[in-house]
């Protein structure tokens, strides 16, 4: 039983914002690495969601259709090469002394940043205004 | 007087009879809805018990998952807030039911006799 409705939506949507912050903090951190553990520069990830359906049943007791939440569905490694730059001595130069870069773009980095705050913030806002609803729903016996 | 002895019987047994065989007839009809009625009547109190269990393990899983957030097993903040609202709002709704119990219960106190 679900006393505020619609929450369980707004939690998954809220863990998989969160999954995306913590992916793009990884991101930003690593905006300079240029070995991993396999000696390769670090490569962007990306995470990617899909909706899950909450109540399989469908319509449920209460809930007047069947809804779905988001969930992480893969994180997935950017493809695109990254910047390559003239860099003699660094010890991960090859023998030409070129340093390859991780793909990561702090601009894009940032633009992701304020969109998933900003989607955590909305589904915070869900969150707030459902929990005011059953409130005020509360006080009709009063 | 006969007309009136016999109607007083009449009108007598007319005023006992629902008297009488209303406890005659509802007795079982009583004790049918009571047979029911007495878990029925056992089941208020099941029935806030319950209310008041649900309301307790709300607040218990609430506990627990802010608990394992502040030992760190758990990093999704936010689902240990949702519970502590979730079992918030439970609680109100267990207190306004208290409210709507003692309103009636005073109503029915206030009953002139």
């Amino acid at each position: 039983m679900e006393l505020i409705t619609g929450i369980s939506a707004s939690s998954g949507a809220l863990n998989a914002q969160r999954t995306r912050l913590d992916f793009i903090a990884q991101n930003i951190a690593n905006a300079n690495t240029t070995r991993g553990p396999d000696g390769r520069p670090f490569q962007r990830q990306i995470v990617t969601f899909e909706s899950q359906l909450l109540n399989a049943s469908g319509a449920g007791p209460g809930n007047g259709s069947a809804l779905s939440t988001v969930r992480v569905a893969e994180v997935s490694n950017d493809p695109t090469p990254g910047q390559r730059v003239y860099d003699p001595g660094h010890p991960d130069a090859d023998e030409k002394g070129m340093l390859t870069m991780p793909n990561v773009n702090i601009a894009h980095e940032m633009v992701d940043l304020i969109t998933a705050s900003r989607a955590y913030e909305a589904n915070l806002s869900v969150v707030k205004n459902s929990r005011q609803m059953a409130l005020k729903t509360l006080e009709i016996g009063r | 007087m006969s007309p009136l002895g016999s109607a007083l019987p009449v009108q007598s047994g007319a005023l006992r009879s629902p008297w009488e065989t209303a406890p005659l007839r509802e007795a079982p009809a009583a004790r049918a809805p009571a047979g029911p009625a007495a878990p029925a009547g056992a089941g208020f109190g099941d029935m806030l018990e319950n209310l008041v269990g649900n309301v307790e393990n709300r607040q218990t899983e609430a506990r627990s998952v802010t608990r394992s957030v502040l030992l760190g097993e758990n990093p999704n903040l936010h689902q240990s807030v949702i519970a502590m609202q979730e079992a918030s709002v439970a609680f109100s709704l267990m207190v306004e039911v208290r409210n709507k119990v003692v309103e009636s219960y005073q109503e029915l106190m206030r009953m002139p006799v």
